[in-house]
C-alpha cells in the first residue's frame, strides 16, 4: 500500500470521536486508538529502542497504559502529545531496565527495510540503520518523524513538547552527522 | 546554505528509498486484545474522583508534615531547655565562687546586684554607689587591722604584706 495512504488512514480520525469513545468507556476506543497511533508510535519506538522486538513489547505496554489512563486522556488538552508522553516515558523506563541488564535483546536486528521498486543493494538499508543508530536519540527521533512519518517541525514540536527551533536544530545537526556517516553511500 | 539544503534533500531522497517496519496484523490483534482485557479489568475512573483523591492526598501530606514538625519540636525543645538551664546554673555557681575569695562582702554584694534587675533611677544608683564605697572602706579597714590568710589554692609564692616588708 502507498505510504501516503497509510498516513491518511492512521491519522485522520477526529479528536472528538476518540474523546467521546474514551469518555463513554467504550472498549471500541482501543481499535480507534490503534488506527490512529499504532503506526506513529511503532516508528517512534523503533528508532528510540533500535529493536523491533523491544518496540513491540513497549508498544503493548503503551497501549495498556493508555487504557488505564483513558479518562485523563479524554480530557487532555492535546491528545497526541499525551499519548507520545506515555510512549516516551515507557521507552525511557525500558531503556533504563535494559541498561541495568534486566532485559537484554539483540540490537542488531533490522528495523529499516528497502522499499519495493528500488534496486539499491540490500546492505544499504543496513548501513543507513547503523548510521541512524549512531546518532543521539533526540536527533534520531526528530529525523525519523520528519522523514519517515512526514511530520512538520511544528507537529513534532507539539508532539514532543519542545520549541520548534529546538526541533529544527536537532534535525539540522542530525542530518549533518548522518551525511558524514553516509558519505560513501550517498555519493 | 543552498549547498547544505541540496545535500539534505539528497540525503532525504536517499532515506526515502527505505522505510520502517510497520506493526503486523498479528501484533495488532495481540495488543488490542491485551488492551481490551486491561480496559475490562480497570474500573472506570469517575471524573469527580480525581480532584477528591488529590485533595485527600494533599490533606494527608499536610497532616504528616504538621505531625513531623510537632514531634521534632517535642524532641528538641526539652533538650534545648535543659541545656539553657545548665548554662544558667553554671553561671550562678561561678558567681557564688566569688564569695570564697577575699573581699567577700564586696563580691557578695556584686553577686546580689548582678542578680537584681538593673538600676534605673538616680537615687537608687547613688545608694548603690554609697553601699559599694562603704563596703570598700570596711574592707580596707579590716585589711589594715588583720591581713587575711591565703585562700586555699592560692599560690604561696605571692607576697603578703609582711613578705613585701621582708624584701625591703
Amino acid at each position: 500500500m502507498n505510504r501516503s495512504w497509510d498516513n491518511i488512514l492512521d491519522k485522520k480520525l477526529p479528536d472528538n470521536m476518540l474523546r467521546a469513545a474514551l469518555a463513554q468507556n467504550d472498549p471500541a476506543a482501543v481499535e480507534l486508538m490503534w488506527d490512529r497511533y499504532a503506526g506513529d508510535l511503532f516508528a517512534y519506538l523503533l528508532v528510540v529502542l533500535c529493536s523491533r522486538h523491544d518496540a513491540e513489547d513497549v508498544l503493548q505496554t503503551v497501549f495498556v497504559r493508555i487504557v488505564e489512563k483513558r479518562h485523563r486522556l479524554a480530557k487532555a488538552r492535546n491528545l497526541d502529545a499525551y499519548v507520545y508522553r506515555i510512549a516516551r516515558n515507557e521507552a525511557s523506563s525500558f531503556i533504563s531496565r535494559r541498561k541495568r541488564g534486566q532485559k537484554v535483546k539483540s540490537l542488531d536486528e533490522s528495523w529499516l527495510i528497502m522499499s519495493e521498486g528500488h534496486k539499491e543493494p540490500d546492505d544499504m538499508a543496513e548501513q543507513l540503520q547503523t548510521a541512524l543508530a549512531r546518532l543521539p536519540q533526540p536527533q534520531r527521533e526528530v529525523i525519523v518523524m520528519k522523514i519517515y512519518r512526514q511530520k512538520t517541525f511544528l507537529e513534532i514540536s507539539r508532539l514532543l513538547g519542545l520549541p520548534q527551533n529546538t526541533v529544527a536544530s536537532r534535525y539540522r545537526y542530525g542530518m549533518k552527522k548522518l551525511r558524514t556517516l553516509l558519505e560513501n553511500l550517498i555519493l | 546554505m543552498n549547498d547544505k539544503d541540496t545535500q539534505n534533500e539528497q540525503l532525504e531522497r536517499f532515506m526515502r528509498k527505505t522505510h520502517l517496519h510497520k506493526p503486523s496484523p498479528e501484533l495488532k490483534e495481540q495488543i488490542t486484545a491485551e488492551a481490551t482485557k486491561a480496559w475490562n479489568q480497570t474500573s472506570p475512573e469517575l471524573s469527580w474522583q480525581i480532584p477528591v483523591r488529590r485533595l485527600l492526598v494533599s490533606a494527608a501530606a499536610a497532616v504528616f508534615v504538621i505531625w513531623l514538625a510537632n514531634s521534632s519540636s517535642d524532641y528538641l525543645l526539652p533538650r534545648w531547655q535543659s541545656g539553657g538551664l545548665n548554662y544558667a546554673h553554671q553561671q550562678r555557681s561561678d558567681l557564688d565562687e566569688l564569695t570564697e575569695i577575699p573581699y567577700s562582702p564586696l563580691a557578695r554584694h556584686l553577686v546580689s546586684a548582678r542578680r537584681k534587675p538593673s538600676i534605673t533611677n538616680a537615687s537608687a544608683l547613688r545608694n548603690y554607689a554609697d553601699t559599694v564605697l562603704r563596703i570598700l572602706d570596711e574592707a580596707q579597714q579590716n585589711r589594715v587591722s588583720k591581713p587575711p590568710a591565703p585562700a586555699e589554692g592560692r599560690s604561696s609564692l605571692l607576697p603578703t604584706q609582711s613578705g613585701i616588708n621582708s624584701y625591703s
